[in-house]
């Protein structure tokens, strides 16, 4: 292990998991999988019981349309 | 203090209660855990029907009963080997039970691609617990790997309660693989290192 650059180490930690619970590594854990299961858009999974693009499709879906929110184009005719 | 370690802590309170009530009532701990497992069953049936909100209720009370049965054995001095190999057994009818609740739901709507995902996932869950008993017949211990009962029970609750079932059912597979990957690898190496044992 000693040889592992640390991105590749801190990959092989996460897989080789040997951190009791209660710990910060196992603290970063729940909260990628939180993050995961929450943020993770119910349509990009296929879900058959849940729909929708979730918050991860509701910002994608922001950032690709060319309307920019909350900018109000007052004219006067 | 981690935060999972304040909601352990915090989950805690009310538990020692309900351990309290049941030492005091001097109710058997493999009563106890069976009739987890029968709420598991009920669990399952609601997540078959769809109503995962309720199934995510009767959860939380099935494994109320998972998990004081051993604190409740412990405080009636009631411990014995029969106990500890009877609560691994009735776990993994608990744990088939609710993926068989989502595989019946999935294959009504016919969603063969989750069938084949929450089956996996089950096959995973049962085989990391089967890799750690076994490997401990060989070597001391072989607690490795993240994906353990408390962990998928916790994830069952999250995906009933928000409905993100089918999120929980990749998480849980994926690491149950790596799970079982981790133990047998951690098995291996533990015997390669292991001094060799005397002629008899």
């Amino acid at each position: 292990m000693k040889t592992l650059t640390l991105p590749a180490r801190i990959l092989w930690n996460a897989f080789f998991w040997t951190y009791e619970r209660a710990t910060w590594q196992y603290d970063l854990m729940v909260i990628a999988i939180l993050a995961f299961v929450w943020l993770t858009p119910p349509d990009w999974l296929g879900d058959p019981m849940a729909s929708g693009t979730g918050p991860i499709g509701w910002m994608l879906a922001l950032l690709a349309s060319d309307i920019v929110p909350f900018v109000v184009n007052a004219q006067v005719q | 203090m981690t935060f999972t370690g304040l909601i352990g802590h915090i989950c805690m309170v009310p538990l020692r209660a309900i351990i309290g009530a049941c030492v005091a009532l001097r109710i058997h701990p493999n009563i106890l855990t069976f009739v987890g497992v029968l709420i598991n069953v009920a669990a399952a049936v609601a997540l078959g029907q769809a109503r995962f909100i309720t199934a995510g209720f009767i959860m939380i009370v099935a494994n109320i009963f998972d998990f004081i049965d051993g604190k409740v054995a412990r405080e009636l001095q009631a411990e014995t080997k029969f106990g500890g190999f009877w609560d691994s057994v009735i776990d993994r009818f608990s744990d088939i039970a609710l993926f068989l609740g989502l595989i019946y739901l999935y294959s009504t709507r016919g969603r063969t691609d989750y069938v084949m995902i929450a089956a996996i996932a089950m096959m995973f869950a049962i085989m990391t617990s089967y890799t750690r008993a076994r490997a401990e017949s060989l070597i001391a211990k072989c607690k490795v790997g993240f994906m353990e009962r408390p962990e998928r029970i916790v994830l069952f609750m999250i995906g009933a309660f928000t409905n993100r079932m089918a999120a929980v059912m990749w998480v849980i597979g994926v690491l149950s693989v790596f799970t079982v990957a981790d133990r047998i690898i951690y098995t291996y190496r533990e015997l390669r290192d292991a001094p060799p044992e005397p002629a008899s």
